[in-house]
C-alpha cells in the first residue's frame, strides 16, 4: 500500500476515529473561546466581525473538500481502486455541507452590514455556483446502478468541475468589478494580532471537523459495499471478501 | 483514417442528419423565438430596459438553445442504438466528442444568426457597431458550450439516465461563457469594443481548458 | 451431470483446456462474471472457442446469452474475470479486437435519418473499408432498390437485412450474431445462413445466440446457456 493509504487506512480505523473526534471537538472548543471572547471586537462592524471566524474556515474546506475530490477523481481512473471513488464521495458529501454553510452564513453576515442578503460578491457567488457543481456531482452519483460505471461518471464531473472553478471564479469576479469599486470581501477586515491567531484555530478546527467527518463516510462506504459484496456473494459462489477486495472493473 | 479525419466524418454525419431531420431548425428554433419573446413580454414594454437587456436575454436564450440542441444530437444515436457502433469501432473516443462538438457548434451559430436578428427586431440591439467583435463572442462562447454540452450529453444517452442531469450538469460549468459573452455582446454594442478583449480571451481560455481536459476523458463516460 | 448449484462441479466437468492443442483459440474465457446492480447475468462463464468453429448458444430469454456476446465483443466489460478474443486481452485490446470482430445484435443500430447506403459508407469511414464496397454489400441481401430511402421507412426486417449487409461489409474474423432471425421471413434467414458459411468459409469464427430451433445446422458445437451459467456439452458434434 503506498504511504497515502496507509494514511487513510490509520485515520479510519476506530481508534483514528475516536483521536479525531476529539481533536476536533477541543478545536472548535478553543475557536470557540477566541473567536467569541479573546478576540475584539471589529471598529466597523462590532460583533458581527467573529462571523468572519466561521464562515472563512467554512470556505476554505469546501474549496479543500473539492480539491480532495479532483485529487480522488484522477487516482481512481489511474489506479481503478474502489477506495478511491469512495474518498471521492465523501469528501463530496461533506464538501456540499461546508458549501451550504459557507453561503447561509455569508448571507446572515451580508443582511447587518450591507442591508441585502445577497450581495453577489464574487467569492460567495463562485461558492454558490460550486454547491450546483457538488449537486450535479452527487446527482450523477445516483444515476448509474453499476459502481463502476458510478465511479467513472463522478470522476469525469470532479475533474471537470474542479478544473472549471478558477475560470469560473475569474468570470464572476471581473463581472463584478465593473459595477462597483474593487471587491471587498463581505467587510474582513487586515487580520493581525488576536483576530490572526483566532482564524488560524478556526482553520484547524473546521479541517479537523472535515477529516472526522471523512472517516465517519468513508465507514459508512467500506459497509455499503460489504453490504452489496454479501447480497451478490451467493449468487455467484464466491466468498464477500473476494468480492470487495477487487477493483471495480472496467 | 486519422483521428482528426474520424472526427470529421462524425461531424458531417451529424450535420446531415440534422438537414435531413431538421431538429435544431424545427423545434428549437421556435423555442428559442418564443422565449426571446417572453423575455420581452416579462420585462416589457419600456423600449430602453429591453435594449439594456438584450444581450443578457439574447446569451440566456442561446445558453437553453444548446442544451435543447445537445439533447437532440445525441437522441439521433439513442433511436436505434448506433452509438454502440461509434463506441465499437476502433477509433479514438476523443474523435466521437470533438466530431459531435463541431456538429452543435455549426448548428449553433445557424441557430445564433437568427436569433441576433430576432434581437435585433425585437429589442433594437444595434449590432452594426463593432461586428467582428461580436462574432468573436459567439464564434468562442459557441465552442465553449459545445465542448461541455458534447461531453456529459454522452451522459443523457447511456440507459437509465434521467433528462434533467444534463441542464444540471453544464449550466453551472457553463457561467463562465454567459457572463463573458453577454459583457463581450455588450461592449461590442454599446460600450467600448476595444475593451472586449479580456472578455474574448477568457472564452478562449475556456475553449481550450475544457477541450483539453474533455479529449482524455469522454472516453470514461462512454465505454462501459 | 454436474448439480448447477455447484459452480465448481462445472468448472470441471466443462474442462475449456481438454483436449485442444495448435493455434491460439479466438476466443477464451475465464470465469467471466458480470453483475448489473446486484443481479448476475453472467457467472463464472469459461468458454474456448477455436477458430474456425460455429458455435450455436442456445437457452433461454434471459439466460445471459446477450450479455456474453457483449463481453466477447467488448460492448460490455466483465464484473469480475478475465479472457482474450484472437489472444487480445478483452480490455487491453479493445481497440483490435473491435477491428476484428462485429455483432449483430437485437437493435440494428442505424441512424434513422439516413438512407442505408449513407449509413454503410459512415461504417466504411469509421473502420477504414472500401466504400465501393456498400452497394454490392446492399445488393447482395436484397435492398439495392431501396438503398437510397431513409431508415425511418425501413420495416424491421429490412434493417436487419441492413445490419447483415454491414457485417457482410467488415467480413469480420468473429461474427457475433445475437437472435440474428427473430422477425425474418425464410428467405431472410437462409442470408443469414449464407452470411455464416461464408464467415467460415474464409477461416473466420462465429457465435450464434439463438433460440430458434429450426436453425443452426451450420454449426459445429452446441452449448447451453440458463441463469448466466454455461452448461457443460452435452455432446460433441463431430461434423
Amino acid at each position: 500500500m503506498s504511504t497515502a493509504e496507509r494514511l487513510m487506512s490509520s485515520l479510519t480505523a476506530r481508534r483514528g476515529e475516536r483521536v479525531l473526534a476529539w481533536l476536533a471537538v477541543g478545536a472548535v472548543g478553543v475557536s470557540a473561546v477566541l473567536s467569541l471572547v479573546a478576540s475584539p471586537p471589529d471598529a466597523e462592524q462590532g460583533g458581527l466581525i467573529r462571523l468572519m471566524y466561521v464562515h472563512v474556515p467554512a470556505a476554505w474546506v469546501a474549496y479543500l473538500a473539492f480539491a480532495v475530490v479532483f485529487v480522488a477523481s484522477v487516482a481512481y481512473l489511474r489506479t481503478r481502486k474502489t477506495r478511491w471513488d469512495r474518498v471521492a464521495a465523501a469528501s463530496a458529501e461533506v464538501g456540499v455541507l461546508f458549501t451550504a454553510l459557507t453561503i447561509v452564513l455569508g448571507s446572515i453576515w451580508a443582511k447587518p452590514v450591507w442591508g441585502t442578503w445577497w450581495t453577489w460578491d464574487p467569492r460567495l457567488t463562485t461558492t454558490a455556483i460550486l454547491l450546483v457543481i457538488y449537486v450535479g456531482y452527487l446527482a450523477v452519483r445516483r444515476l448509474p446502478d453499476n459502481p463502476a460505471r458510478r465511479a467513472r461518471w463522478a470522476a469525469v464531473v470532479g475533474i471537470v468541475g474542479f478544473v472549471d472553478v478558477p475560470i469560473v471564479h475569474l468570470s464572476v469576479r471581473w463581472w463584478r468589478s465593473l459595477h462597483q469599486a474593487p471587491a471587498r470581501l463581505i467587510g474582513v477586515p487586515d487580520v493581525s494580532g488576536s483576530m490572526g491567531v483566532a482564524l488560524g484555530v478556526g482553520f484547524i478546527a473546521f479541517t479537523l471537523v472535515y477529516l472526522y467527518f471523512m472517516a465517519l463516510r468513508l465507514r459508512v462506504g467500506r459497509l455499503e459495499e460489504r453490504v452489496v459484496a454479501e447480497a451478490l456473494s451467493p449468487r455467484i459462489g464466491q466468498p464477500a471478501e473476494a468480492l470487495m477486495e477487487e477493483p471495480a472493473r472496467g | 483514417m486519422s483521428a482528426l479525419g474520424q472526427a470529421l466524418a462524425i461531424a458531417k454525419k451529424d450535420l446531415r442528419i440534422e438537414v435531413r431531420g431538421r431538429h435544431v431548425a424545427g423545434t428549437i428554433l421556435p423555442f428559442a423565438g418564443t422565449l426571446l419573446i417572453a423575455f420581452g413580454l416579462s420585462l416589457g414594454p419600456g423600449r430602453s430596459l429591453l435594449r439594456q437587456t438584450a444581450p443578457g436575454l439574447l446569451w440566456l436564450a442561446v445558453l437553453f438553445a444548446s442544451v435543447l440542441a445537445f439533447r437532440q444530437a445525441y437522441q439521433a444515436e439513442g433511436e436505434d442504438g448506433a452509438f454502440e457502433s461509434l463506441i465499437l469501432a476502433p477509433i479514438d473516443k476523443a474523435s466521437v466528442f470533438l466530431g459531435k462538438a463541431a456538429a452543435v457548434v455549426v448548428e449553433l451559430l445557424a441557430l445564433e444568426a437568427v436569433v441576433v436578428g430576432l434581437v435585433v427586431v425585437l429589442f433594437d440591439l444595434p449590432v452594426g457597431h463593432a461586428p467582428v467583435v461580436l462574432a468573436g463572442a459567439f464564434v468562442l462562447g459557441t465552442i465553449g458550450l459545445a465542448v461541455v454540452g458534447s461531453l456529459f450529453g454522452a451522459l443523457a444517452e447511456m440507459p437509465r439516465t434521467r433528462e434533467a442531469i444534463f441542464p444540471l450538469l453544464v449550466l453551472p460549468l457553463c457561467t463562465p461563457v454567459l457572463v463573458a459573452g453577454v459583457k463581450a455582446t455588450e461592449l461590442a454594442t454599446t460600450g467600448p469594443a476595444g475593451q472586449a478583449g479580456s472578455w474574448l480571451g477568457l472564452l478562449l481560455a475556456f475553449d481550450v481548458v475544457v477541450t483539453g481536459v474533455g479529449s482524455p476523458l469522454f472516453v470514461y463516460l462512454v465505454e462501459d | 451431470m454436474a448439480s448447477l448449484t455447484d459452480p465448481d462441479a462445472l468448472l470441471d466437468e466443462h474442462k475449456p483446456d481438454a483436449g485442444r492443442t495448435g493455434a491460439a483459440p479466438a476466443v477464451q474465457l475465464r470465469a467471466i462474471t458480470r453483475v448489473f446492480g446486484v443481479a448476475p447475468a453472467l457467472v463464472r462463464v469459461d468458454l474456448r472457442v477455436e477458430a474456425g468453429e460455429v458455435l450455436l448458444l442456445r437457452g433461454p430469454n434471459g439466460a445471459g446469452k446477450s450479455t456474453l456476446l457483449g463481453v466477447i465483443a467488448t460492448a460490455i466489460s466483465p464484473t469480475y474475470g478475465s479472457g482474450t478474443v484472437f489472444g487480445l486481452d478483452l480490455v487491453a485490446g479493445r481497440d483490435e479486437i473491435r477491428r476484428r470482430s462485429e455483432l449483430v445484435g437485437h437493435r440494428t443500430r442505424l441512424y434513422e435519418d439516413l438512407s442505408a447506403t449513407e449509413n454503410l459508407r459512415f461504417v466504411c469511414a469509421l473502420h477504414g473499408a472500401d466504400e465501393r464496397r456498400v452497394d454490392p454489400a446492399l445488393e447482395r441481401v436484397g435492398l439495392a432498390p431501396v438503398a437510397g430511402d431513409r431508415v425511418r421507412g425501413y420495416s424491421q426486417g429490412m434493417r436487419q437485412r441492413v445490419a447483415l449487409a454491414r457485417a457482410f461489409l467488415r467480413s469480420p474474423d468473429l461474427l457475433l450474431l445475437d437472435e440474428p432471425y427473430a422477425g425474418l421471413d425464410d428467405p431472410a434467414k437462409d442470408l443469414v445462413d449464407e452470411e455464416i458459411r461464408a464467415t467460415r468459409a474464409r477461416g473466420g469464427t462465429v457465435i450464434v445466440a439463438t433460440h430458434d430451433p429450426t436453425r443452426g445446422s451450420a454449426a459445429t458445437r452446441s452449448l447451453y446457456m440458463d441463469g448466466g451459467r454455461l452448461l457443460p456439452e452435452l455432446r460433441r458434434a463431430a461434423r
